[in-house]
């Protein structure tokens, strides 16, 4: 996985390679990780939104029940 | 690198972007601080989450595609060659600003040694992505679901606005070359166009409960916390001075650049490549800034929220001609930017019952569309670029900038890629369910379960101390 293990052979190279992070070739695949992960995200929010929103209008409270839940004025 | 003068230019080049990065996330702090001093105290926290969470969906999709979009669309496609290929298609070949280099799977999307620049780059430009996300944010508070939001935040963070900077705020853009369109602090390609989609969410979205009488008659519904307020403007003022520095290119040597044979000129630079300083944009900007609060506060009549954001009406009207502006100018385009603003919002308000919590239609965007005209007027014969000089609809080389292509400009700007897309994109979400919070939990408020889970913990609290 690691890509540089001596830092003077690698600087010293006639062409020093430039990306230097683990796994180099991988890319494609990290981003297709990143994909999944950001609209996985979207997905879980939602249905989460949902159900919270949901239970919320389901109470019967009125315009100004919030102050008596307020704990410091 | 192995010559130390190119060496420390392109260190300096990368400190000075990063430098600008931290100094923007002060606008972010700043928004996040109005939004929830706007907010009533039931709304408080969901408020907060909404404009804090934008952060790493924005930046998520700017890694995956609003990054590649930029460097991809200057042609339009199809409107103007680029002058790097001479093509009108996307700019996906091998070119040295081609897109295809900041594709999320490039070796140069990382840490790479080969390449100092484009990491504090693609960030500067991601924290433009962030405002943009971030003004619409203010606008449609306490009433938006979070999951609306955030697609809002991505479509006009991560796709319309790089897109509008692609076509108007890149050095190789078809509007420079085809209307001589000028825009270096981008009074245009973040403000107007996000003032736009902001204002087409809320043509969809509607007002808060019971900010109209059942006649027509607009409620106020004022800052609950003006300090949070106060502090947050300032903060955004300060983050705008990163902003600022952040159009700029810090050091460029013209002479090679344009093709001028034994010319050397180094100097900094706007966005498209031609020379100005960080010094005379400096006083541009507090000049702006200054004609922003004195005309805001006039016409307000002393309110401080309208005040302090007609301060930041003011520099975004002068910011499309900054670059070449005399600080007076500036202080007077300002000022009637800020009439502009405010007479509209009002006027805005009243006719077609648009609430607009934060005034972010109206800060932004009208403040932006009449800095762009302004602009056309104030700065006309000036080249938008200094690769060639041509004339308008040609497309080969860089027409002058003009009147008429700054008022179509800011047409494209606030209508085109703002309005519109915002109008459709909140229709598709309220046609499925997903635009609007419930009646109910609006009228509670969205931190009903949150402040009653507080309360309940003070008193388990409170009766174990008895």
């Amino acid at each position: 996985m690691a890509t540089v293990t001596n830092w003077i052979d690698h600087l010293s190279a006639k062409e020093v390679q430039g990306a230097i992070y683990p796994g180099v070739g991988s890319e494609g695949i990290l981003v297709i990780i990143a994909l999944v992960l950001w609209i996985g995200w979207h997905v879980l929010q939602n249905n989460a939104e949902s159900n919270h929103l949901e239970k919320l209008a389901r109470k019967r409270h009125g315009a100004n029940d919030h102050k008596s839940n307020i704990t410091e004025w | 690198m192995t010559d130390q003068l190119a060496a420390l230019t392109t260190i300096f080049t990368e400190f000075y972007y990063w430098i600008t990065v931290v100094l923007m996330f002060l606008i972010h702090v700043g928004f996040c601080m109005y939004e929830v001093g706007a907010s009533r105290y039931k709304h408080h926290q969901h408020t907060l989450m909404k404009n804090t969470m934008l952060i790493p969906l924005v930046t998520v999709t700017w890694f995956l595609f609003g990054w590649w979009i930029y460097w991809a669309f200057p042609t339009g496609p199809g409107l103007a060659p680029s002058i790097m290929n001479e093509s009108a298609a996307l700019i996906t070949d091998e070119s040295t600003f081609s897109a295809k280099w900041y594709q999320p799977n490039t070796e140069y999307m990382a840490v790479n040694l080969g390449d100092h620049i484009s990491g504090v780059f693609w960030a500067a430009f991601l924290l433009f992505s962030w405002t943009a996300a971030s003004i619409v944010s203010g606008a449609v508070i306490e009433r938006i679901t979070t999951f609306a939001f955030g697609i809002l935040a991505i479509a006009i963070g991560s796709v319309f606005w790089t897109i509008d900077a692609a076509w108007g705020w890149h050095f190789d853009g078809w509007m420079l070359k085809l209307l001589g369109y000028h825009d270096a602090y981008a009074s245009g390609v973040i403000h107007a166009i996000a003032g736009g989609f902001a204002l087409g969410v809320l043509i969809v979205l509607g007002p808060r409960i019971g900010k109209f009488s059942s006649s027509g008659e607009p409620r106020n519904i004022g800052p609950r916390n003006p300090w949070l307020v106060t502090i947050g403007l300032f903060l955004i003022y300060t983050g705008f001075w990163g902003f600022y520095a952040a159009c700029n290119i810090p050091i460029f040597d013209l002479g090679p650049e344009y093709g001028m044979e034994g010319v050397t000129y180094w100097t900094a630079t706007n966005i498209y490549v031609t020379p100005t300083t960080l010094s005379g944009i400096t006083m541009n900007f507090l000049m702006s800034l200054s004609g922003g609060l004195l005309a805001g506060y006039l016409i307000s009549n002393n309110d401080p929220f309208w005040t302090y954001s007609s301060g930041l009406a003011g520099i975004i009207c002068a910011s499309a001609g900054n670059d070449l502006y005399h600080p007076i100018q500036a202080m007077i385009i300002a000022m009637i930017g800020v009439v502009i603003a405010y007479k509209l919002h009002y006027f805005v308000e009243r006719k077609f019952k648009i609430d607009d919590a934060v005034g972010a239609v109206a800060v932004h965007g009208y403040a932006g569309v009449a800095g762009l005209i302004i602009c056309g007027f104030v700065l006309n014969g000036y080249p938008s670029s200094g690769y060639s000089v041509g004339s308008m609809w040609v497309g080969t080389d860089y027409a002058p900038i003009n009147p008429l292509g700054m008022f179509i400009g800011a047409i494209i700007m606030f209508v085109v890629l703002g309005l519109i897309p915002g109008y459709v994109i909140a229709k598709v979400l309220h046609g499925v369910g997903k635009l609007r919070i419930p009646r109910e939990v609006e009228i509670a408020g969205l931190d009903y379960d949150l402040m009653e889970a507080a309360r309940d913990d003070e008193k388990a609290v409170s009766s174990s101390t008895r």
